[in-house]
């Protein structure tokens, strides 16, 4: 393309790329890789990275296990308010982390009936690493249920009626004929709802609080170094940069192999 | 088509501004202050009457802001909950010379229907929920510095039971008040600023809890003279007033 | 009674069903009509996926649906094999694994090689392997045909089974459907908005349209005496069956099955269909036609002479039966009777040829 739309195309995307590469390429260019390394090699780095992602994994099998069929329900159905429903679910999306803290708080903080149940019942949550967990769910969940339910709606409806007449039960048309179908876009999801939970931190905080091993995750580690030991929050941000990449790739590779 | 475009502008000029509070209108010099959280809701409070300046108050914990200012944010005050970040920011040649302007005590709050705690001494109990600031958080530090006095046994006894460090003493605040805890680390003004929620456990004064706040003109400010003038305010003026009045003392 | 039968009276988007039908075992009922019709409804009530507001089927002996007494039984515990308008064969599993999938009665070391062997039925056992998305439609059509038949249904149930080939593979899959419907012994329902094709694989065609049945019977029947001037329409072209071999200039000459002689402009030799309609064919009594090698002249006996508004459907046999549409004027003046005799015509450019 020539002429002055062609530069302003180009300029556009020539700022778009350094205002978005930049600060990623700085966290690794900042420090030599030794430094980082070692300051990785720190303890209170390893619980952090430790405790991220034990409770990202914990929420993660939360959120599919019981994420999914409710997406299933929620994509196959038309039932009056299920609209309303929906929208209901997508509302964290928009919440501010700060906002969903509150919102915790308000729902299953120490001072309500539930809280205090919970507490009754040995289930620590505030200044807990299950707190951390429920925070993550909470947040994270919503990426999962929007991409499920889009993708559990692509599915044929035929393909669902020919595993009936095939002498398949509900169940295992959901199990065999729907999640395979679907799959794609429930990996997509997955990847989305991971890399949210990776990334909380107001509402972890606010929840949760920050303690090395405990509640510490790798965002609130950064949080609490960055300005006593920069050195170590460039180190463990270069490490959360890399495992995003990672997840980003894996599911660009799964749902298109050749594309990359 | 074309109104929408204009709309969106507007937008976003407007959201470039900041979310710091900001004072006043007119045509007076405007400076940014950078204060540790304990002096919100005071600062907030006298900064519009400061008749030199329109102030835009920032708060956050003291070394957050002071690594903020090492790397270059062109902050005009930076008034600290210690004197210690103020003066090495001073060493480093990044701040004029600082003045002690108040102090703080430092209380072990707890929250005012009972519970758990009812001294210090209940703090070595094993199964209490403690919660303080993080290292290098001016409170945090204030905190450990007066355990650390109390000697190693039961320092590390009540030590033992923190649940969370927390980077801002707002958040210590906000773990009392909703229950999570059963005792903390936090300053006078800060119980007083929570509206009869928390009660103040004064500790002895052998164990020094008093922290000095110290504060500067920054070496990079934009207006260097309307920041002298209010840090001659946090030392003797209307600031200095509100500070008393939220529960500050004389330095 | 190991047939199918049939009542369902519902509700659907725009339309009201009202069907009755009946369907006896090794035989199948072509259920005929425009788009929007309501046949597909038809198939999935009997399947099970649809639940009319007042209902009942029985297959084979077994209540499968009562809506009077409450008995709705699930579709996957009805024996129904249901051949979808695209096949909805599963994507992510292969040929065999798609037939598999019905045979989750089979003990599982056997899945394997008795989908294979299904699959091999219908020339497909080197495809076996192959995942839908490479197969060619006529493939898949016969996949999802197989997969249908897997377990051994108590009735058979095809949806629109050619309309998504090309011409080509359509013959060959109307010649293969056609044995498959006579082996399977169980009581076959097609659906089809083509009356050719209902005509070919039909015993009897029910003629169905805004959810009603117009009329049923064979196919001859009904293009010959249609009830309604729909039907009329719906019924339009005669199809008569033979074997072409080439002429000269380029042209086709067919001998027709049971005897006569025409000639087309288009087609191929071999086994073909060919199809006229209705209103291109002229009357004329016998000796008084013109020779013109433009025109396929038949001699033929009248069976019928049925008014059709202010149009006449006159059945005729060639043997094969044929259908000519006159106005009533023209009717009257040649004074045709049943077990009379006359002379058919058509122009060979009329003439359509259908590979068969």
């Amino acid at each position: 393309m020539s002429g002055w739309f062609g530069v302003l195309l180009a300029v556009a995307l020539a700022a778009a790329l350094t205002f978005l590469t930049l600060p990623v390429v700085a966290i690794f260019a900042q420090q030599p890789p030794g430094d980082l390394v070692s300051a990785l090699g720190e303890e209170g780095a390893l619980d952090a990275l430790w405790l991220s992602l034990r409770t990202t994994a914990a929420a993660v099998l939360l959120i599919l296990v019981v994420g999914t069929p409710a997406a299933y329900l929620l994509a196959t159905r038309r039932f009056r308010g299920r609209a309303g429903l929906i929208t209901l679910i997508e509302l964290p999306l928009v919440l501010p982390p700060a906002v969903a803290g509150i919102a915790l708080l308000a729902a299953v903080g120490p001072s309500t009936l539930l809280g205090r149940a919970a507490r009754d019942a040995g289930v620590q949550l505030t200044l807990a690493t299950a707190g951390v967990v429920v925070a993550l769910t909470f947040v994270a969940a919503p990426f999962y249920l929007r991409q499920a339910i889009a993708a559990f709606e692509a599915v044929d409806a035929t393909l669902l009626d020919a595993s009936r007449t095939l002498g398949a039960s509900p169940a295992r048309t959901f199990a065999r004929v729907a999640i395979p179908t679907a799959l794609p876009g429930l990996v997509a999801g997955t990847a989305l709802a991971l890399g949210r939970a990776l990334g909380e931190f107001g509402a972890t905080l606010m929840f949760a609080g920050s303690f090395q091993g405990v509640t510490q995750t790798v965002p609130l580690a950064i949080y609490d170094r960055f300005a006593t030991d920069f050195t170590a929050a460039l180190a463990l941000s270069a490490v959360l940069v890399a495992v995003s990449a990672a997840i980003l790739l894996s599911v660009k590779l799964v749902r298109a192999p050749d594309a990359l | 088509m074309r109104r929408l475009l204009a709309l969106v502008t507007v937008l976003a000029i407007a959201g470039c501004g900041d979310d710091a509070t900001v004072s006043g209108g007119g045509d007076k010099p405007q400076i940014v202050v950078s204060a540790a959280s304990s002096m919100k809701e005071a600062l907030t409070a006298c900064a519009p009457d400061f008749p030199d300046a329109d102030v835009r108050l920032q708060f956050a914990g003291s070394d957050e802001l002071a690594a903020q200012i090492r790397q270059g944010v062109p902050v005009d005050v930076f008034a600290a909950a210690n004197t210690k970040l103020p003066d090495a920011l001073a060493q480093e040649g990044k701040l004029g010379r600082p003045v002690t302007f108040a102090t703080n005590q430092l209380v072990l709050a707890v929250p005012a229907d009972g519970g758990e705690v009812d001294s210090l001494r209940a703090l070595e109990r094993p199964g209490v929920t403690l919660v303080v600031g993080a290292e290098g958080v001016p409170v945090g530090d204030y905190t450990r510095a007066v355990l650390a006095r109390l000697g190693a046994d039961r320092s590390n006894a009540m030590l033992a039971n923190v649940r969370s460090n927390e980077p801002d003493v707002k958040g210590i605040v906000g773990k009392l008040t909703q229950g999570a805890a059963d005792a903390g680390f936090v300053y006078a003004s800060d119980v007083e600023a929570a509206n009869g929620e928390l009660r103040a456990i004064e500790l002895p004064a052998e164990l020094e809890p008093t922290a000095t706040y110290g504060a500067g003109v920054v070496k990079a400010a934009k207006q260097p003279d309307a920041a002298e003038a209010f840090v001659d305010d946090l030392l003797a003026g209307g600031c200095h007033r509100a500070l008393l009045a939220a529960g500050f003392g004389e330095p | 009674m190991s047939g199918l039968s049939i009542e369902a009276r519902t509700r659907v988007g725009a339309i009201e069903l009202d069907v009755t039908l009946e369907v006896a075992a090794g035989e199948c009922v072509a259920l005929a009509g425009p788009s929007g019709a309501g046949k597909t409804s038809v198939l999935r009530v009997v399947a099970g996926l649809l639940e009319p507001a007042d209902g009942r089927v029985r297959c084979g002996g077994e209540v499968w649906l009562d809506t009077a007494v409450g008995v709705d039984v699930a579709p996957e515990r009805r024996r129904c094999g249901y051949l979808f308008q695209e096949y909805a064969l599963f994507g992510h599993l292969n040929a065999w694994r798609n037939v598999a999938y019905a045979l989750h009665e089979t003990p599982r070391a056997q899945r394997e090689p008795r989908a294979r062997e299904l699959l091999a039925r219908f020339g497909l056992d080197d495809r076996a392997g192959a995942r839908p998305a490479t197969l060619s439609g006529g493939e898949r059509q016969r996949v999802a045909l197989a997969r249908a038949l897997a377990r051994s249904p108590a009735a058979l149930l095809l949806d629109e089974p050619l309309s998504a080939l090309d011409a080509r593979t359509r013959a060959a899959a109307a010649r293969e459907l056609a044995d498959v419907i006579r082996d399977a012994g169980v009581p076959v329902l097609l659906v089809t908005h083509d009356f050719t094709e209902a005509a070919l694989l039909g015993d009897r065609v029910a003629v169905i349209d805004k959810g009603r049945v117009l009329q049923e019977g064979s196919a001859s029947a009904l293009a010959a005496a249609p009830a309604t001037a729909f039907v009329a329409d719906f019924t339009g072209a005669v199809v008569l069956t033979g074997q072409a071999r080439r002429g000269q200039g380029g042209t086709l000459l067919v001998t027709l099955a049971g005897g006569g002689e025409i000639t087309a402009l288009e087609g191929e030799p071999g086994p073909v269909a060919v199809s006229v309609y209705p209103w291109e064919i002229a009357l004329a009594r016998p000796g008084e036609a013109a020779h013109d090698s433009a025109r396929n002249h038949l001699a033929v006996d009248v069976l019928s002479v049925t008014a059709v508004g202010s149009r006449v459907r006159v059945g005729l046999a060639a043997p094969q039966p044929l259908t000519a549409e006159l106005s009533e004027a023209s009717a009257r003046e040649l004074e045709l009777a049943p077990g009379g005799r006359a002379v058919a015509s058509f122009k060979a450019a009329a003439t359509r040829v259908l590979p068969l």
